[in-house]
């Protein structure tokens, strides 16, 4: 992927500005790699035509830092060194720095963020597409708030609208696809507060697809469509406590219901009857762990192809919903893993898709407290330990780099988490030291990154995410640019003239 | 991890061990195979007294003698609640004593008897697969 293959106009014009200039280093491969990257973006055109499909991508908690360490991972799991590795994402043609704050917090969270792509506006922490006059959890001043989301436009426009989470379907990022909420926890009825008129989450996925806005919807989270009578197909047991069964529901209605890989790879997809796949009681699983269930890239590829027999086109918001909590474990092994299968379903989705009526935009809701240190050789494993540079060579020296306590350090810490260095004793006071640490305890996959400041779960930052976009209007993602404009650029490429 | 280092560094010391060799504890993950059935090293284990490593999540009870075991700490994400499952790979653990909580972050070695199989504790509820009894544990 690193070398492009360039239109000869262009890298003849490039060639020919350092040729004149008879540079010394103008042979070197990391000259003429940059000169053709020169020259492919010289010849890349703004395509200005109606979007007729819009595909937007997020990986939950995959900031700028996070999406690096992706980077290096899957370069490294190719076998290289890892940093000069271009993931999909990044050879899209268009990319902008994202502001992902929310209305009430500098550090959001996913309702908010997911808001703010699928309404237009930017929301407070735990509202999702309601906007923020409403304080969270009113439910009666929440019902005259709501947003009027990009799924439903496009669903009005004749488009098929397709959700995929790799979390819960009932979880912030999906649910801003199909739901308004005052308060992003209420997946099922059971946490409804008394005399709120509000539907849950999942009963308004069923309404959703009842009304013919969503028409595949593919995730986790069995457990808030089934009564605490029922037990789902992997024994786990139900949540609804109004005794309704909505995945019968949903049936009864004329969509068809799997649960785990076997019935999936079995759907009659195409036939306009509406989708609804849940593969796990809560979350489905991490990709390292996944068993049973469909890959990211095998929910994206099966929705790609039902929804492209709709001749109006589709809007399809697919998510890995994990990268952010692996993120919270601090177990940045599985932050990488899943964010693989991230880029993996990317590259099936460019694959697909025709870039001439296709806007794909690549993005995250949200970044973590993740930190990165030096001075690292490279090919340092950017799951292991921080290794010495090379001054003879390129590779690092195998020896890791010590802290001043004389002991190693991972290239990746977290500023705060589960894997905080100090600890609670047995008298209840909080003291530690770093742990002495090996490459092979380091890359073990379970491995929790040490961190500064103890906390029972990791957390976002306010740190910027990327956005990368190719197709129609793609070219609007320029700079940096506030979270919600996302959404703008979505409905301006629909409706261009 | 520190104790393999010794073990390496003073295989002597580690033979001398005055009857019950210390058992290298195993990691908690090594009892499953992917699709979470038993692994062989589980099978071969049960009705046995065996040292695992991991990590104790916060008690569902106070002064009780049962705990669970993670594999990794049990982080509680507020925005992943409600509804933030267990794990799949898990393990109940009956102590001898009414435990003395561990913070979940902190690891710890359990010694008990392997159970395998389901049982629902009939005081809480929980339904385990697997468990270790008569247990005891430290901090490592
Ligand atoms: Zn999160």
């Amino acid at each position: 992927m690193k070398h492009i293959l360039l239109a000869t106009s262009a890298l003849v014009a490039v060639a020919g500005a350092s040729m004149a200039q008879d540079l010394p280093q103008a042979g070197t491969e990391w000259f003429t790699d940059a000169e053709a990257a020169l020259a492919a973006r010289l010849e890349t055109q703004p395509i200005t035509a109606r979007a007729k499909n819009v595909i937007l991508f997020t990986a939950d908690g995959n900031g700028v830092g996070t999406n690096y360490a992706i980077r290096l991972f899957s370069g490294q799991l190719e076998g290289g060194l890892g940093d000069d590795y271009v993931q999909p994402q990044e050879t899209l043609p268009y990319s902008a720095l994202v502001k992902t704050y929310s209305s009430n917090g500098q550090t959001p969270d996913s309702a908010p963020t997911a808001m703010a792509m699928n309404s237009g506006v930017k929301g407070k922490n735990g509202m999702i597409n309601v906007m923020d006059t409403v304080a969270v959890g009113d439910c009666a001043a929440g019902a005259e708030a709501g947003t009027k989301t990009f799924a439903e436009i496009a669903s009005e426009m004749g488009k098929s609208v397709g959700v995929i989470s790799t979390a819960r379907i009932t979880h912030a990022t999906p649910a801003a696809v199909y739901a308004r909420t005052v308060n992003r926890d209420w997946e099922d009825n059971s946490l409804l507060p008394e005399g709120c008129t509000q539907k849950d989450i999942a009963d308004q996925l069923i309404d959703q697809m009842k009304a013919g806005v969503i028409d595949i919807a593919l995730g986790g989270g069995r457990q808030h469509f089934l009564p605490t009578e029922t037990t789902d197909v992997e024994g786990k047991a139900g949540k609804r406590t109004d005794g309704r069964d909505l995945t019968a529901e949903a049936t009864e209605a004329g969509a068809q219901v799997v649960f785990g890989d076997e019935d999936f790879a079995a759907l009659t997809m195409g036939d306009n009857a509406p989708v609804l796949g849940l593969f796990e009681a809560s979350h489905m699983k991490y990709e390292y762990d996944r068993t049973g269930e469909p890959s990211l890239a095998e929910m994206t590829e099966a929705t790609i192809n039902a929804l492209s027999s709709n001749e109006e086109g589709y809007y399809i918001s697919i998510e890995a919903g994990r990268v952010d909590h692996a993120n919270h474990e601090g177990n940045l092994y599985r932050v990488l893993t899943d964010g693989k299968a991230f880029a993996d379903a990317i590259a099936k989705a460019m694959e697909l898709t025709n870039p001439e009526e296709t806007l794909i935009i690549v993005t995250a809701d949200h970044e973590h407290a993740i930190a990165f240190n030096g001075y690292c050789g490279r090919g340092s494993k950017i799951n292991g330990l921080c290794m010495g540079e090379n001054e003879q060579g390129t590779e690092h020296t195998g020896e890791p780099n010590l802290g001043d306590d004389g002991k190693p350090y991972t290239v990746v810490n977290y500023l705060n988490g589960a894997g905080a260095v100090v600890t609670e004793q047995a008298d209840g006071t909080w003291s530690g030291s770093r742990p002495d640490l090996t490459e092979e305890e380091a890359t073990d996959p379970d491995y929790v990154q040490q961190a500064l400041i103890p906390l029972s779960s990791e957390t976002h930052s306010g740190e910027d995410v990327a956005v990368f976009a190719r197709g129609p209007w793609a070219h609007l993602f320029r700079g940096v640019i506030e979270q919600n404009e996302i959404f703008h650029v979505m409905n301006y490429a629909v409706h261009a003239e | 991890m520190n104790r393999r280092h010794l073990l390496s560094v003073l295989p002597a010391l580690a033979l001398a061990a005055p009857l019950r060799a210390a058992e290298e504890p195993i990691r908690l993950r090594e009892l499953y195979e992917k699709d979470l059935s038993f692994s062989d090293i589980a099978l071969d284990a049960e009705g046995r007294r065996i040292p695992i490593w991991g990590f104790m999540a916060p008690p569902l009870k106070a002064d009780s003698v049962f705990f669970v075991l993670t594999n990794r700490p049990m982080a509680v994400c507020p925005f992943c609640e409600p509804g933030m499952p267990w794990p799949d790979d898990i393990l109940a653990v009956y102590a001898k004593r009414i435990v003395d909580v561990v913070p979940f972050n902190v690891p710890i070695v359990v010694e008990g008897v392997l159970e395998l199989g389901d049982y629902v504790d009939p005081e809480l509820g929980f339904y385990s697969k697997v468990r270790l009894a008569d247990a005891t544990f430290r901090r490592v």
